[in-house]
């Protein structure tokens, strides 16, 4: 069976902050697709990364100012990333954060969850067509976005972690209007579940679309709601027990099925438990003194010593190994392993079989960032043709 | 085959053992045991009992090596523990584990092309991975410490 | 060029009342992408202004660029700019885009979209709210209706 066509995906996946980045040479595609006819036969995943240089960066600046830099690897998930990093922090430090400043860091991050999550079958209701789902799904996530500012006071960019709890403490008012939002998306959510599980063009285009078993997942390191959709039980929250987790009552979400729709049926029942879990922090959260730790008394130099911490990012596990050598106010080594890394650069062995409209619905079920909306380069072998058409148009047989 | 059975497999291997912040424990062994642990988990537990998380490499200058920690996560227990190894800091080589742990693939060539460590037996181990093209030509692996960028 | 070509003012008219928006990540984190895509949604009304985002290069008025502009992204960034037709206008979004951000003294880092394309107008942030990045669209067109802004690279 030869080629007759390629498709190259440029995906800027730039939650990869791996060391300086290559200015290539050739256009910088993630994605090679080689198909015959409408059937892809080969994917080479080669790395057209847009990296700042993140590893070295952090090396050359001094611990507390990597906290912002290290936040904005992702701006989807900037409390994860500054959360895990600033754990790695207090590991070698020694420094416990009182319990209602976990709390309060566990309510930032799970909003945060509830908002990536929508956006992300938002993305896949417009590449599967659908966009007035994709216009009501974003207008809800408005109000999660209107919570997310309540309780740190911006919208995106968090920067409520601190080495020894967070920034600012919450008062009654706001707690209300936060629990206020939460109940009135509750309903939202599930009139959406609804749809994701009983409408006709999400079933047709997303069932059997991309499947892997058990073991592929394990074998490639696949982590997050694409392992759990395929019925490995993994999930940093209820493993390492970090921050609140150890106290606050959740669930696990698995399914069996291993493909695209059970990856996205797997991301509302994560915001459903994650909208649980907001509720039951701001009911029970506690009164043991002010969250906000005093600035001038952290220590300017660090002891020696080395930390591994891991945290449930939207995507999946995330890892952060900090070395601190004990001799500057810079670490010795950040080494930063996101989700998406082992899920994106792994997964080239799913689309071979599944026809070319497939591949943007398979992508988008890993959850790449959003940032991949850009246009992809179709080559015709055939007829010697080589266009650029949107990335949701090829999801639509590439007819305009 | 459970977590302690497992845990005793590894600790055969090991030359010293120690815990990682926050509370994983560190197996220190042999750069060549290193696919002889993987082998033996792959056939004592199978793919199902286990996945690898992270390859991380750290350039140690003073000390004249460099070290590889391997992040492995044992199911169903999801205990995390740590398997690391020392390698020379002029020639660090080590027998790849693709063949039988196909997830090492992104953590193998990031490792290689930042920091010089050859995994051999990786049909895709390529300069230019990550690193810019001037860099990659001149020899420079960016994350040594002695770089220069 | 202080003065402002006589042609140009029957162009802009297409534009200014139905500017249509190509966005281009350099490099972000996404956080000021996530803004503009929710700056095209119904609760901010971006159609009451004619924005709407462009299905392709080729028939895009404005382009928006986010991201600190890393050396390969400048490449394409810069071959971008060269295929819009005229007239064409650049808003460079977040802190990023201005001067490189946070990222400023990384060396896989140009700095700053304007280092690359000549920009039209900045809208800080970090990153800036759906409203402010619509307000930097309305105040550009308002400077396009005055004639203040040049389009540059167009003869």
């Amino acid at each position: 069976m030869g080629v007759t066509k390629i498709v190259e995906i440029p995906v800027v996946t730039t939650e990869v902050p791996i060391g300086p980045q290559h200015p290539a040479l050739h256009e910088p595609v993630m994605l090679k697709v080689y198909a015959d006819g409408e059937e892809v036969v080969r994917v080479d995943v080669n790395t057209g990364y847009n990296h700042r240089g993140i590893e070295k960066l952090c090396e050359k600046n001094t611990f507390y100012r990597d906290i912002f830099i290290v936040s904005r690897v992702c701006g989807i998930c900037n409390a994860v990333h500054a959360n895990c990093y600033v754990r790695a922090l207090e590991q070698i430090l020694d420094v416990t954060p009182n319990r209602r400043a976990k709390f309060l860091r566990v309510l930032s991050m799970e909003l945060e969850r509830i908002h990536s999550h929508m956006l992300i079958n938002a993305v896949m209701a417009e590449i599967v067509g659908f966009e007035t789902l994709f216009m009501q799904i974003m207008l809800d996530r408005e109000k999660v976005m209107k919570a997310k500012e309540i309780l740190t006071g911006n919208r995106v960019s968090a920067d409520f972690m601190m080495v020894g709890g967070v920034r600012r403490d919450i008062d009654d008012v706001k707690k209300e209007k936060i629990k206020e939002i939460l109940l009135k998306l509750k309903p939202r959510v599930e009139y959406y579940v609804k749809v994701f599980e009983e409408d006709e063009t999400i079933l047709k285009r997303l069932i059997d679309v991309g499947k892997i078993n058990y073991r592929d997942a394990t074998s490639h390191s696949f982590v997050g709601p694409p392992a759990r959709a395929s019925g490995v039980r993994i999930d940093s929250r209820a493993s390492d027990k970090y921050d609140a987790y150890d106290e606050i009552p959740f669930n696990v979400v698995t399914r069996n099925e291993g493909d695209s729709w059970a990856r996205m049926m797997v991301r509302w029942s994560e915001v459903m438990e994650s909208i649980e879990m907001g509720l039951y922090i701001l009911n029970n959260l506690p009164l043991d003194g002010n969250p906000v730790p005093d600035e001038r008394r952290l220590p300017r130099k660090f002891p020696p010593g080395e930390a591994f911490t891991r945290v449930e990012a939207q995507r999946g596990e995330l890892t952060y190994y900090v070395m601190s050598d004990g001799k500057s106010q810079n670490p010795y080594r950040v080494k930063i392993r996101t989700p998406s890394f082992n899920n994106i650069v792994n997964s080239a062995f799913m689309y071979v079989g599944y026809s070319l409209a497939d591949v943007p619905v398979i992508l988008t079920s890993l959850d790449p960032c959003i940032s991949c909306m850009e246009r992809v380069t179709v080559i015709d072998l055939e007829k010697g043709t080589r266009e650029r058409i949107p990335f949701k148009q090829l999801s639509s047989g590439g007819k305009r | 085959m459970d977590a302690t059975e497992k845990l005793r497999l590894v600790e055969g291997f090991a030359l010293e053992k120690g815990v990682l912040k926050p509370n994983r424990k560190l197996f220190i062994v042999k750069p060549e045991d290193v696919r002889k642990i993987f082998e033996s988990l792959v056939e004592k537990t199978g793919y199902e009992g286990f996945y690898l998380s992270t390859i991380t490499g750290t350039d140690l200058k003073d000390e004249n090596k460099v070290s590889l920690d391997y992040y492995i996560v044992l199911l169903p227990e999801e205990e995390t523990i740590v398997i690391r190894t020392y390698l020379p800091r002029e020639n660090p080589v080590v027998e790849s584990i693709i063949d039988i742990v196909p997830g090492a693939l992104a953590g193998e060539c990031e490792t290689y092309d930042l920091l010089g460590v050859l995994f051999r037996g990786n049909p895709f181990l390529k300069r230019g991975f990550f690193t810019p093209t001037e860099l990659a030509e001149k020899n420079v692996y960016p994350l040594r410490k002695d770089s220069g960028v | 060029m202080s003065q402002k070509p006589q042609t140009k003012k029957v162009d802009y008219r297409l534009v200014k009342y139905s500017p249509w928006l190509v966005h281009f990540n350099t490099g972000a984190c996404n956080g000021c992408d996530i803004e503009v895509l929710a700056a095209l949604t119904p609760l901010y009304d971006p159609e009451r202004f004619g924005v709407k985002l462009s299905p392709s290069i080729r028939h895009g008025d404005i382009l928006v660029v986010t991201g600190a502009v890393t050396k390969k992204a400048a490449d394409r960034l810069k071959r971008l700019y060269d295929q819009m037709p005229c007239p064409k206008f650049v808003l460079a979004v977040g802190a990023c885009a201005i001067d490189g951000g946070v990222f400023s003294k990384s060396y896989s880092v140009v700095g700053g979209v304007d280092r690359v394309v000549p920009v039209s107008a900045y809208i800080p942030g970090c990153p800036p709210r759906p409203e402010a990045i619509l307000d930097g669209v309305v105040k550009l067109l308002e400077a396009i209706k005055k004639g203040e802004v040049e389009s540059y690279g167009c003869d």
